[in-house]
């Protein structure tokens, strides 16, 4: 492990047990560069901003609460992710009262093929720094199915690592990776579909008189 | 060895996140400088995931920390941790 990457670790660790020792305001310091990751999990997974931000909030209370279940040898960060994703879904399956169950690691076994390949166009470079753009994109991590928009938030929003990731969602390496390819294949589907049908109405304003 | 596209299909997201062997690695590169639509495949969604990234830039809402601090607050200053 890099040093910097053990450094904080161990400044964690002190984190930790100075609040468990009875110094509760250090619970802050440890958890404020984590702030952001935390609002985002939520976020990725609720879609609204104010469920996100309250069930950040739980988060962090139930993390406080159960500070001392946390067991070193992960790191801190994703215990604290996988609490935050597993309030979040708390929260949807009261929302809409549907069952998650689909998200069993059995699922991701069985073959898959893209859509074909002559249909694939790039997603161009300069694409990349249009707002509209981000727009859509947004739109398509929306229109992903919950279990595929998770593991596109924890790897690709979040920047975690296949290893962290696979934790916090309780798969397998293996299993995050399948589920993982496949969901930025139909992410990649869902927008290019988005950005064709943006092309041709612009085309379409052009083409008018 | 020779790769079809449904390998590389296969393997699209551990090469782009550095995650195969250098052997698959120069297969692959083997197999897309040959095949377009291998390439447009991995190039499009290079520039998603790169996209995807760029989304982290996306800030917290106006007074979240202070917020937080005061949900956060009083259960600091009264419970025990057992």
């Amino acid at each position: 492990m890099p040093d910097l990457l053990a450094d904080r670790k161990n400044r964690e660790f002190e984190l930790i047990d100075r609040v468990l020792g009875g110094h509760h305001e250090s619970f802050y310091e440890l958890i404020s560069p984590y702030e952001h990751r935390v609002f985002m999990t939520a976020y990725d997974i609720l879609q609204v901003a104010a469920d996100a931000e309250e069930v950040a909030q739980e988060a962090f209370l139930k993390a406080f609460r159960s500070l001392r279940s946390f067991r070193r040898e992960a790191q801190f960060s994703t215990w604290l992710l996988r609490i935050t994703a597993n309030e979040a879904r708390m929260r949807l399956r009261k929302r809409r009262e549907v069952s998650l169950d689909s998200l069993s690691p059995n699922h991701e076994e069985t073959d898959y093929t893209p859509i074909l390949l002559a249909d694939w166009r790039e997603i161009p470079g300069e694409a990349l720094l249009r707002e509209e753009t981000r727009r859509l994109l947004r739109e398509s991590i929306a229109a992903l199915p919950e279990n595929y928009r998770e593991i596109i938030t924890l790897r690709d929003v979040n920047g975690l690592s296949t290893a962290e990731t696979a934790e916090i969602l309780g798969l397998s390496q293996g299993n995050a990776k399948v589920r993982l390819l496949r969901a930025r294949i139909m992410l990649r589907d869902l927008f290019i579909e988005r950005l064709r049908s943006k092309t041709k109405r612009r085309l379409s304003r052009e083409a008018a008189p | 060895m020779k790769l079809d596209c449904k390998h590389i299909w296969r393997e699209l997201s551990n090469y782009l996140d550095g995650e195969i062997s250098p052997d698959l690695r120069r297969d692959i590169e083997a197999h897309v400088t040959q095949c377009r639509h291998c390439a447009a495949l991995l190039d499009s969604t290079h520039n998603l995931i790169v996209l995807i990234a760029d989304e982290r830039r996306l800030e917290l809402p106006v007074g979240f920390s202070g917020r937080l601090r005061k949900r956060l607050e009083k259960e600091l200053a009264t419970s025990r941790l057992d």
